[in-house]
C-alpha cells in the first residue's frame, strides 16, 4: 500500500501543482488590466501633515497629531537630496515617521523639494549652513526650545552629521539611518566606480549641470541587476494575485521610480570631497568657509546600520561612533535587511523603531 | 582613501589571447556555479517535495550564481574601462548638442543656457558678498551689544546701590509720618 502511496504521491502533487498554478496565472491575468490603476492610486505619504515652512523649494511638513505632542523637543527627519522624502511614511504599518507620531514626538520632515536647472549652483554650504539652519531656526521659535532631535536618513544623514558638526549647540540628539560616513572603503559598488580614475565628475557636472535622475536611478538599478532585472519580475509575477504583496511591491516601486535630479554642485562635492578623497572621516571636509570636525559632536548619537545593506554597506556607516566627541553614542544593525528595507521594512516596523523611539524618548524632553 | 583598498588597476587590454583567456574562464565559473547550484537542489528532491518548490530551488539557485557572476563583472577592471569610455562618449554627446543648441539659439537672438549660467553665477556671487557682509556687520552688532551690556551692568550696580541705601530712609520717613 505504501509503495504505491509512494508511487501515485508525486504524481497526485505535481496534478495538483499543475492546476493551482493554472488558477493563479487565470487570477494574474485578471489583475493585468486594474494594475496601472492601481499604481497610479498609489498615495504618497499616510500621516496627516501641514506644510508649516517654505523656502525657495524647501517645504517643512508638520505631522499633525490628535493628541498634543508628549514631548516638546522637536524632532526633525532630514531626506537625502537623492529620491523623495515620502519613503519614510510610505505606506499604513510601514511609515517610520508614523511610529515617532504615535509616541508622542512633535515630528517634521524637511523635503527639499526637486531643483530645477537654475539650482544646479547650489552647494552643500546652502543646504547644510543656509537652508537648514534656517529651518532650525525656524523650529526653535515655533517649538520655544533651544535645541532639536535630528533624524537622517542616507545623503541626509551625512548631512544631518555634517551640521550638528558645524553646529553642535542646535542638535539635541542625531540619529543616523544608514547613512555613509567613511568612504574609504570599496564594500559598494558606487566606491568603485566613482573613483577618479574611472570618474571625472568636473567634466560630468560641466556637462550635465545637474545630475539627471535617470543617470542615478541606472546606477541604482546595476547595483544589484540579476536581483533588480530578472528577479524582483519574476517574484512579482508570482505573488501579484497576493493583495498585501501587491500593494506593498506598489508602493515601494513608484517611489523606486521616482527618482529627482541631483544639483550639480552637491554632486560634485560629493563625489570629489567624499568618495574620491574621503575628507569627512579626515576632518578635512569643507563646507563654505568652514570645516567639517566630527569629533565636535557631542550630542547623544544613535547609529542605525542595516546588514545587507548594497547601497551604503555598514562598513561606510559603522565608523562615525568612533569619530565623534560624544560619550553617549549606540549603533544598532538590522542584519538581513537592505537600504530600503532598513526604514520600511516589517521587521524594522516590528524590532528597530519602538526600540530608537525609546532611546530617543529617554533623551528628550 | 584607505590605503588597503588600491584603486584596482585598469590592465592593458590590448592583449587578445590573455583577454580571450579570462573571458572564457568568467563565462566558465558562471556555468559551473550555475551547475552546481542546479545540481544542489536536485539532490535535496525528495518525491514528497512539491514539484514548484523543487523548481524555485532551481532557479533561485542558478540566480545566485548570475548574480555573484554580474557583482565580479562589475567590479573588473574591464568594466570599469567600458564604463569610463561610455561616461567620456555620453559627456562629449552632451557638450556637442549643448554647443548646437547655444549656436542655433545665438541665430535667433535667443538667450542661450551659457548667458542663463553667467546671469545665475553673478547673483550668486552678488548674494555671497552681500551674506558675507550682512554676517560681518551682525557679528559687529553682537560684539557692540555685548559691550553695552557689560557698560550698563557696571554703571547699573553704583545705582542700585544707592536705591539700597534710600530704602532704609523712606521707611523712616514714612514711620514719622504715621
Amino acid at each position: 500500500m505504501n509503495l504505491i502511496n509512494d508511487f501515485t504521491n508525486p504524481w497526485l502533487q505535481w496534478q495538483q501543482a499543475a492546476v493551482d498554478e493554472t488558477l493563479n496565472t487565470a487570477q494574474r491575468m485578471r489583475l493585468l488590466p486594474s494594475l496601472l490603476e492601481r499604481a497610479r492610486q498609489i498615495r504618497k505619504g499616510v500621516t496627516p501633515s501641514e506644510v508649516v515652512h517654505e523656502e525657495d523649494r524647501l517645504k517643512l511638513i508638520h505631522y499633525v497629531s490628535g493628541k498634543p505632542p508628549r514631548y516638546r523637543t522637536p524632532l526633525v527627519f532630514v531626506y537625502a537630496l537623492v529620491n523623495r522624502p515620502y519613503i519614510l511614511d510610505l505606506k499604513i504599518g510601514r511609515s517610520v515617521v508614523a511610529n515617532f507620531v504615535e509616541r508622542g514626538f512633535d515630528t517634521y520632515l524637511l523635503d527639499w523639494g526637486v531643483p530645477a536647472d537654475a539650482d544646479r549652483y547650489l552647494t552643500l554650504d546652502d543646504y547644510i549652513n543656509g537652508y537648514m539652519v534656517n529651518v532650525m531656526d525656524y523650529l526653535c521659535e515655533r517649538a520655544g526650545m533651544k535645541k532639536l532631535n535630528v533624524l537622517g536618513y542616507c545623503m541626509g544623514g551625512t548631512m544631518s552629521a555634517m551640521f550638528t558638526a558645524l553646529h553642535p549647540k542646535r542638535v539635541k540628539n542625531l540619529i543616523l539611518l544608514a547613512a555613509p560616513i567613511d568612504f574609504g572603503t570599496h564594500d559598494g559598488l558606487l566606491n568603485v566606480w566613482t573613483q577618479s580614475g574611472n570618474f571625472d565628475v568636473d567634466k560630468f557636472v560641466d556637462a550635465f549641470g545637474n545630475c539627471p535622475a535617470e543617470f542615478l536611478q541606472a546606477a541604482f538599478l546595476l547595483l544589484r541587476p540579476v536581483q533588480n532585472l530578472l528577479q524582483k519580475p519574476i517574484d512579482f509575477y508570482e505573488r501579484m494575485h497576493e493583495e498585501k504583496y501587491l500593494e506593498d511591491f506598489l508602493a515601494t516601486e513608484a517611489w523606486l521610480q521616482d527618482n529627482i535630479p541631483v544639483p550639480g554642485e552637491v554632486y560634485r562635492e560629493f563625489v570629489k570631497y567624499l568618495y574620491q578623497q574621503n575628507l569627512l572621516t579626515n576632518g578635512r571636509m569643507p563646507v563654505g568657509k568652514r570645516i567639517v570636525k566630527l569629533e565636535n559632536i557631542t550630542c547623544p548619537v544613535l547609529n542605525l546600520v542595516a546588514g545587507e545593506d548594497d547601497l551604503v554597506p555598514c562598513g561606510q556607516s559603522t565608523p562615525f561612533n568612533d569619530l565623534v566627541g560624544s560619550k553617549d553614542r549606540k549603533s544598532l544593525m538590522l542584519q538581513g535587511s537592505g537600504h530600503i528595507g532598513l526604514a520600511i521594512g516589517g521587521r524594522a516596523q516590528r524590532e528597530l523603531w519602538p526600540q530608537v523611539c525609546d532611546w530617543l524618548a529617554q533623551r528628550t524632553n | 582613501m584607505d590605503a588597503r583598498f588600491g584603486r584596482p588597476k585598469i590592465r592593458n587590454m590590448s592583449d587578445p589571447a590573455e583577454n580571450f583567456t579570462k573571458q572564457s574562464a568568467a563565462f566558465q565559473k558562471i556555468w559551473l556555479a550555475s551547475m552546481s547550484k542546479l545540481m544542489q537542489a536536485a539532490f535535496t528532491f525528495t518525491p514528497n517535495s512539491a514539484p514548484p518548490e523543487l523548481l524555485r530551488q532551481i532557479r533561485n539557485g542558478m540566480l545566485q550564481a548570475l548574480a555573484g557572476a554580474w557583482d565580479e563583472f562589475l567590479r573588473s577592471p574591464q568594466f570599469q574601462a567600458s564604463m569610463k569610455q561610455w561616461m567620456e562618449q555620453a559627456v562629449a554627446f552632451r557638450k556637442m548638442s549643448n554647443d548646437f543648441m547655444s549656436k542655433a539659439r545665438k541665430a535667433v537672438q535667443a538667450p542661450t543656457s551659457g548667458d542663463v549660467d553667467a546671469i545665475m553665477l553673478s547673483v550668486r556671487h552678488m548674494e555671497t558678498r552681500i551674506l558675507d557682509r550682512v554676517e560681518e556687520l551682525s557679528r559687529q552688532v553682537h560684539e557692540l551689544q555685548s559691550r553695552a551690556g557689560q557698560v550698563q551692568t557696571q554703571s547699573a550696580s553704583p545705582r542700585r546701590a544707592q536705591k539700597n541705601l534710600r530704602k532704609p530712609l523712606r521707611a523712616k520717613k514714612r514711620a514719622k509720618r504715621s
